[in-house]
């Protein structure tokens, strides 16, 4: 599985919404991404990438797209 | 149900300890179904969003009104419910203290009380809103057990077995928005048994709350100018563990920390149990000293009150080299 | 209906003969005896006419509830208890003495119908929210809650909070009802804190708000009886401190007082005439 693959999937999994939604998605678009969902968010990618965000980064991550620049930052190239 | 499982731990983290006291309630009313959460206008903060929309009938907010907050689930416990209650710990343990003092300690109503923020961790909004007294209030009300868990793990810990208590629980909740783990996995909890954490034969830190995370940093620090700590992390501050504290004496120097006021907290309940002991060591009260500082960042204000790990490391270590 | 109002009026004189020889029984150390007279009617007509109390069994779910928010005036709630049989005569002898289960203030006692413990003033009410609210959500549509007030107690704000989620929560199986004999322990309460316009105020909080003779037990009786469908209603029970013993009404200084015994006997003679 590719980093795009993997990093789909973190947001399907976690929101349980088909693969066709995630790409325009952004925070509080869906019930499942509320504060909560945001934080599960968080701790799936920290896990699936092996990485542990910063604070600001992860107030920053607001959608789908502006994740991929925010795990650029730890040398995760999202392809 | 709820799973301790590193992605969840970790998520509790991120959320701090309302957002993990939030998570833990939608698991309250599986565990009892006579479970109802009041709140005084913070159904959003203290992270009951999903909680309400799982359990509209079960959420109660009563408005910006604590000390009608207290009395309303003092009348729903008396009445066969399981009332949680959550507000600033500031509101809880002040504001409402004669509240608290009549319905939970003299009628020993079963009404669990979530006192959110404590410490420093709003200090941005004022000394209105962060609370370094609470422990001081409460401990001189009798009846009521005092818990303040080390971590958002220990947070949802402690709710859980709150709602099995038939008595008067106050959950004193420090920390913020990611808030350090000390658990970063499932362990056993134990209601009045304090957590040792690590072992060292030279001083014995006896942590609460948010204190817990950094006093195991001090205690690193510590060791690599070669003293040994004892950590202990006292979850439950009353009933207290009188016994870990009486084991403590073997070590030369006895340390509380906690953020909260140097006068009537986790510090004062330890030495008035040292108070009765022959032979004990020097005890050091770290905490909030007798004062309001200007507000700030949680970060900025922990430094302010030197209780960031390396400032409470270096009052160890002096004061260990004093004894 | 003669019947139940001419009990009610019995009920009232023996509640307020009971409150004297309490207060004589304390000695020199005294009893709230003008705010408890005051209510002797209340109580009668709620113990005596209203209220679904099984005294044989005052723990029974189906059961009204009382909540006397204003503790102070507990002899008359000790009394009426003590006419209904719940309380003895000897019971009564042990009020204010030292181990007693029978405080100055109301110490929460199920058993004996003292839903809660009062005495500091204005918390009453809350709890009688919170009763309220328990019943509907446990469904328990047959029970009412009956929360007495007094009118200087309304000094405190929880009382307002309280009131504000009465009407918000709409707890029509909650009556309020206030013992408004116009004195609090420093005079009259016009004079320390206006409450006027009091029935306007507890009207705009959202209760359905009636005003009546507190010592007309027909008029108490009635509004009792009046339908107040989808909102928490307020009776506001004008009545004067130390009703029935002619030196104490109306007189601030009776508010919490010992009695001589020249006082005492001629307060027993007077009640006793209305017997």
């Amino acid at each position: 599985m590719n980093n795009l693959e993997k990093y789909t999937k973190v947001f399907t999994e976690t929101f349980e919404i088909p693969e066709e939604e995630v790409q325009s998605l952004k925070y509080q678009d869906i019930k499942a991404w509320d504060s909560v969902g945001h934080m599960g968010l968080v701790a799936k990618l920290e896990e699936a990438f092996d990485i542990m965000m910063e604070t600001d980064d992860i107030i920053d991550l607001s959608s789908f797209e502006k994740g991929k620049e925010i795990l650029a930052k730890y040398d995760v190239e999202i392809k | 149900m709820i799973e301790y499982t590193p992605q969840n731990i970790r998520m509790w983290s991120l959320l701090g300890s309302c957002g993990a006291f939030g998570t833990a309630a939608s698991a309250l009313p599986e565990i009892d179904k006579n479970i109802l959460i009041l709140t005084a206008d913070l159904c959003y903060y203290s992270g009951l969003t999903r909680f309400k929309e799982t359990y509209p009938d079960k959420l109660i907010n009563v408005g910006i009104a604590e000390q009608n907050l207290i009395g309303v689930a003092a009348g729903l416990a008396k009445e066969g419910f399981n009332p949680f209650v959550t507000t600033y710990a500031s509101f809880a343990s002040l504001r409402c203290a004669d509240q608290v003092k009549v319905n939970m300690g003299y009628m020993k109503l079963p009404v669990k009380l979530i006192g959110l923020t404590s410490g420093l961790s709003v200090g941005i909004l004022g000394p209105t809103h962060m609370c370094t007294e609470d422990i001081a209030v409460m401990r001189s009300i009798p009846n009521i057990t005092i818990l303040s868990p080390a971590d958002c793990t220990e947070t949802v810990k402690c709710v859980l077995e709150a709602a099995k208590i038939n008595s008067p629980v106050y959950i004193r909740l420090t920390g913020s928005f990611n808030n350090p783990a000390v658990y970063k996995k499932d362990y056993d909890f134990h209601l009045y048994s304090a957590d040792t954490i690590k072992n060292g034969d030279d001083i014995t830190i006896i942590a609460t709350g948010s204190m817990v995370f950094n006093s195991i940093k001090a205690a690193q620090i510590l060791e690599k100018r070669g003293l040994n700590s004892t950590v202990i992390n006292m979850h439950t501050l009353k009933p207290l563990d009188i016994e870990i504290i009486k084991k403590s004496c073997k070590t030369k120097l006895i340390v509380t920390v906690e953020e909260h006021s140097i006068y009537g907290g986790l510090g004062a309940a330890v030495s008035e149990t040292l108070g009765a002991i022959n032979r004990k060591p020097k005890h050091l009260i770290i905490g909030i000293s007798d004062e309001y500082k200007h507000a700030g960042e949680y970060k900025y204000l922990l430094e302010q009150y030197g209780l960031s790990p390396e400032q409470i490391a270096e009052k160890i270590e002096k004061s260990y080299k004093e004894t | 209906m003669q019947n139940i109002i001419k009990k009610c009026n019995h009920a009232a004189n023996r509640i307020r003969l009971d409150i004297i020889e309490m207060t004589y029984s304390t000695g020199s150390t005294g009893a709230h005896a003008g705010g408890s007279l005051s209510m002797a009617e209340i109580m009668s007509v709620l113990y005596c006419a209203v209220m679904k109390f099984d005294e044989k069994n005052p723990c029974k779910e189906n059961r009204d509830r009382l909540i006397l928010s204003k503790g102070h005036g507990v002899m008359a709630q000790y009394a009426a208890l003590k006419h209904i049989g719940v309380l003895t005569k000897d019971d009564l002898k042990t009020f204010k003495k030292n181990g007693s289960f029978l405080y100055a203030h109301p110490s929460i006692n199920p058993s004996i119908g003292i839903e809660f413990s009062s005495g500091s003033l204005g918390q009453g009410l809350s709890l009688g929210v919170g009763t309220a609210l328990g019943l509907k959500i446990k469904k328990n549509f047959s029970s009412k809650v009956y929360v007495v007030l007094g009118d200087g107690e309304c000094n405190e704000g929880q009382i307002w909070e309280a009131a504000m989620s009465a009407s918000h929560f709409k707890l029509d199986n909650l009556v309020v009802v206030i013992d408004k004999n116009r004195l609090q322990y420093d005079g009259e309460t016009d004079t320390i804190l206006d409450l006027e316009p009091f029935e306007k105020k507890w009207e705009s909080f959202g209760f359905k708000t009636l005003s009546v003779n507190g010592h007309n037990t027909q008029a108490l009786f009635d509004a009792f009886n009046t339908d107040h469908n989808k909102q928490p209603m307020c009776i506001i029970a004008e009545t004067i401190k130390g009703k029935g013993v002619s030196f104490m009404e109306n007189q601030t200084k009776w508010h919490n007082c010992a009695l001589s015994k020249e006082q005492y006997e001629l307060a027993i003679q007077e009640i006793g005439g209305a017997l």
